[in-house]
């Protein structure tokens, strides 16, 4: 009789994870079928060129302007929330008593629970504002989207983090205060160390995350298809083309086909990054 | 006949229609609950391709017909009528501190294709300051009228900021003392000042007799391949828009009926 509830319960666990595995391969496969119209069409213009006129005639359809958008943003997110939520995770490892840790986690999972289209408003409705006051041409722009991102990712990155630090064997960090090292040293040098594959890991997860969020950038990041030259310039990074134009674009047009290039971008961008996580952090372990 | 099986109405298209589709089918189911409608706001493109593939019944379009559809049309073997359904202006709104009344064809032009960058080169009593412009998308009928109209083939500077909505840019015009935007003449509130183009006033009448410059018809299209539809739902629907009442609310929505006044 157990044995047959083993098997039931290994096959349906089997069938679970298979499917899984097929519905990426799916996914894949079809964002690579809507994306070959274009590729054959435009060819490599759409890697090369800076214009993305897609309803225009002649009609242009270059995304390295948006691709270099979204990694100037995610490279500039990142530089603020990746230190901000080590230091996060670092004072509830370290620090924090038990209550204020309840009290942080609590915060966190609150914060984590709000829906990126609220975020967005409350960046277009209260804070947009301050950023003409501050002198700012256009009040929507990197910086507010930036803003919103690491509101958005804060929680997420800091408890990763935190757990990357939690699951380190305590007798480590007993150890390098009994050899006499200060509470400050033992978690900042010893424990980070040991802990370094799954910061790195919850590093890579967050800029995954950054990259990809969709619409926090298409509600403050401005909409201007432009190379940007200050943090104040507005920009249009590629998820927000894509939320912005599928809605109206003809179904089986180049314009559509062009489009899914932009999210086969991404995907092969985050599946790499997925990718060298798992790889980096298996090596680590060893 | 092409519907005659069912009473089941299939409308697909514009967004700037949407809101005048959408009273008429209230109105409608008022006076017949029976009646079955699915309205889709898709774009003018999108519905005009769904149209051409018979997977809608209805193509509400805010453009007419262009070149490269018209050749599908006619390789398919298929004729589709136009009717105007109402007329739209599209106006173009600043904030109500910027002291600018009109502006001319050529230097909207000038600022949406980049030339123009700051105030002052518009009309030297301005304030030197950068000029923030807003676009509709790219894929929206709005848009198309306004690059047909005012840039007349040039290309929209990619300073240019593209968004989703109306009520977006007319919030931010609001409060951005040095943005511009157009958007349809129904949208235009309190909070925005409206310019008059080449002198003329995007008044009722003068988007009617298109003597404002940036005005357009608004069209529903339906395949009359087998004959104009003589009774069913389509017919129900275009008659009923097309009455007095539908063009009143085709006025409510903030058009203008294209049947008189």
């Amino acid at each position: 009789m157990r044995e047959l509830k083993d098997k039931i319960n290994s096959l349906i666990i089997k069938v679970v994870a298979l499917s899984g595995i097929i519905s990426l391969l799916l996914i894949f496969g079809f964002v690579i079928k809507e994306a070959i119209p274009a590729l054959k069409e435009a060819g490599m213009e759409i890697f090369t060129s800076f214009d993305w006129y897609p309803t225009y005639d002649p009609p242009a359809y270059g995304i390295l302007t948006m691709l270099i958008n979204s990694i100037l943003l995610t490279i500039f997110s990142s530089l603020i929330v990746l230190p901000l939520g080590y230091i996060v995770a670092f004072f509830m490892y370290d620090y924090a008593s038990d209550f204020e840790k309840r009290m942080i986690k609590g915060a966190i999972d609150l914060l984590s629970g709000v829906p990126s289209v609220i975020i967005g408003m409350f960046l277009i409705i209260y804070v947009s504002p301050w950023m003409l006051e501050i002198g700012a041409w256009s009040a929507e722009n990197i910086l507010l989207a930036s803003i919103g991102l690491t509101i958005l990712s804060l929680p997420y990155t800091a408890s990763l983090m935190e757990e990357a630090m939690s699951s380190i064997d305590k007798s480590l960090k007993e150890g390098a205060l009994a050899l006499g090292t200060t509470r400050f040293t033992a978690g900042f040098n010893v424990v980070y160390k040991a802990a370094l594959p799954g910061i790195f890991n919850a590093i890579i997860l967050t800029v995954n995350r950054i990259i990809g969020e969709t619409m926090v950038v298409l509600m403050a990041a401005g909409g201007a298809n432009m190379l940007p030259l200050s943090i104040f310039d507005p920009i249009r990074p590629l998820t927000a083309a894509i939320a912005s134009e599928m809605g109206e674009v003809e179904i089986g047009s180049i314009h559509y086909s062009a489009l899914f290039v932009s999210g086969l971008v991404l995907l092969t961008i985050s599946f790499i990054l997925t990718l060298t996580s798992k790889r980096l952090s298996r090596r680590w372990s060893k | 006949m092409i519907i005659s099986f069912s009473s089941k109405l299939i409308i697909k298209g514009s967004n700037t229609i949407f809101p005048v589709a959408q009273l008429w089918i209230e109105e409608l189911k008022k006076e017949n609950p029976d009646l079955e409608i699915t309205l889709e706001g898709a774009g003018s493109s999108t519905g005009i391709a769904a149209l051409l593939n018979g997977t809608t019944d209805i193509a509400n379009s805010s453009r007419f017909l262009k070149e490269k559809e018209i050749q599908k049309m006619n390789e398919e073997g298929k004729y589709f009528a136009p009717i105007v359904v109402a007329y739209d202006g599209i106006a173009i709104i600043v904030n109500k501190k910027l002291g600018i009344d009109n502006i001319s064809l050529e230097t909207l032009k000038g600022i949406y294709t980049g030339k123009l960058r700051t105030w002052n080169q518009v009309n030297p009593n301005l304030p030197k300051k950068r000029i923030v412009i807003y676009s509709r998308n790219t894929a929206s009928g709005t848009f198309e009228t306004f690059e047909n109209k005012v840039l007349k083939g040039e290309r929209m500077a990619p300073t240019v900021k593209m968004v989703e909505s109306t009520q977006f840019e007319i919030e931010q015009v609001s409060k951005n003392p040095y943005a511009i935007a157009y958007v349809g003449i129904g949208y235009v509130t309190e909070d925005v000042k409206v310019l008059k183009v080449e002198n003329i006033e995007p008044t009722k009448i003068n988007i009617l007799n298109s003597s404002y410059p940036i005005s357009r018809p608004l069209f529903m299209f339906i395949d009359v391949t087998n004959g104009w539809p003589e009774s069913g739902a389509i017919k129900e629907y275009i008659t009923f828009g097309l009455s007095k009442k539908g063009q009143d609310l085709a006025e409510k929505a903030g058009y203008i009926a294209a049947y008189g006044f």
